[in-house]
């Protein structure tokens, strides 16, 4: 009687990782994804050494920036995505704006319901300490680049509840904030101006660099 | 029911005092706070729906006013088909703002006495989750009460 007899039933302990007979090792499981498949890590190590790498020693990150820096800045400053998100009567403005009055479309604004998917986050209206954590963490939720437009008196200072006991004064206590839209509550021509303002800093800040880190 | 005859028959119960009619179709009566309970059990057959449970800071003592309505048509109006409310007052001392809870008969209840927590700091014993609703958890004190001072809530924050 062989020692494998004792050890039981082969197939219920495989992958484990314990000490195999000879005729167990062709069944056993690799390590998950280490050389069936290129690990998100390993791809970005892969990209550095072999793009960013290269183009910065060699000269040509400059040269490809030079460029499509214009053509990145124009594509990003003339299709700006806000999130579709709203707190209160600013709120109603905004989607007066998008309507055939105001045609915000024109702009390139196409409002999107997932932060994953949006350039700008609108702060319409007052924030709670209960709401502030999510803001943030929609925020965070964005990808880079990413501005924050203040709209209305509430936002940009907490407004008519300045002093209120559960209301953060205003929305650059905790998060940064680049375009302010005064009013309360804002005409729809006030935030297609800042939304215009705002694409005049994109344009100013140059971003979209090719491979910028 | 006529809402006269509700009226002659609620006034008979412990606890109940000043019965009387405030429009067309609303009682408003004062209630004891021990026996609240009681009669808030003996009303849950005609009145289905609590509409709005609201405390008010008197100072130096609060003043909880709940509306129930009845709208299956049990008691009635004569002359109307207009649904009838209840408004019971209950008086509590300020030291001891506690009350027993009726969110096991009426649901919607419920919320309402976690608000009336939240803002004013009435304890309703008996709610199965006595927590707050509007404000966050860890917020120090309870806002509309008008002893509530601003500043500690700021140190707090």
């Amino acid at each position: 009687m062989s020692s494998k007899k004792v050890r039981g039933n082969p197939s219920l302990r495989r992958g484990v990782g314990s000490k195999t007979t000879d005729s167990e090792k062709i069944m056993e499981d690799p390590p998950a994804g280490d050389w069936l498949a290129l690990r998100s890590d390993q791809l970005l190590e892969w990209i550095d050494n072999s793009v960013y790498n290269v183009a910065e020693s060699t000269g040509m990150r400059e040269v490809v920036d030079r460029i499509t820096r214009p053509i990145f800045n124009f594509a990003q400053r003339l299709s700006p995505h806000p999130l579709h998100f709203g707190i209160m009567c600013c709120a109603i403005e905004m989607g007066q704006a998008s309507a055939p009055d105001h045609d915000i479309d024109r702009l390139g604004l196409v409002y999107r319901s997932s932060p994953r998917q949006c350039d700008i986050l609108i702060v319409n209206g007052p924030v709670c300490e209960k709401l502030r954590p999510k803001l943030k963490t929609l925020y965070e939720q964005m990808p880079e680049p990413k501005w924050v437009i203040a709209m209305g008196e509430c936002a940009i200072s907490g407004g008519p509840y300045w002093d209120s006991y559960s209301v953060v004064a205003g929305a650059d206590t905790f998060m940064p904030v680049d375009v302010y839209i005064p009013g309360c509550p804002v005409r729809p021509e006030a935030l297609m101006h800042g939304f215009l303002t705002l694409q005049k800093k994109i344009r100013a800040k140059e971003p979209g660099m090719f491979l910028r880190r | 029911m006529n809402i006269d005859e509700f009226m002659q028959q609620v006034s008979s119960f412990k606890g109940v005092s000043n019965v009387s009619k405030i429009r067309n179709n609303t009682v408003k009566l004062d209630l004891s706070k021990e026996d609240s309970l009681a009669f808030f059990i003996s009303l849950e057959s005609d009145f289905e729906h609590c509409s709005l449970i609201s405390a008010i800071d008197n100072q130096p003592d609060f003043e909880l006013v709940y509306h129930f309505s009845c709208m299956n048509q049990s008691i009635v109006v004569d002359d109307s088909d207009c649904a009838v409310m209840l408004e019971a007052h209950v008086y509590l001392k300020r030291d001891s703002p506690s009350i027993d809870s009726i969110s096991n008969i009426w649901f919607g209840a419920n919320w309402h006495e976690r608000e009336a927590f939240d803002l004013m700091g009435i304890y309703f014993i008996g709610h199965p989750d006595l927590r707050r609703v509007l404000l966050p958890e860890g917020f120090a004190g309870h806002p509309l009460r008008k002893d509530y001072v601003y500043e500690i809530h700021e140190e707090e924050w």
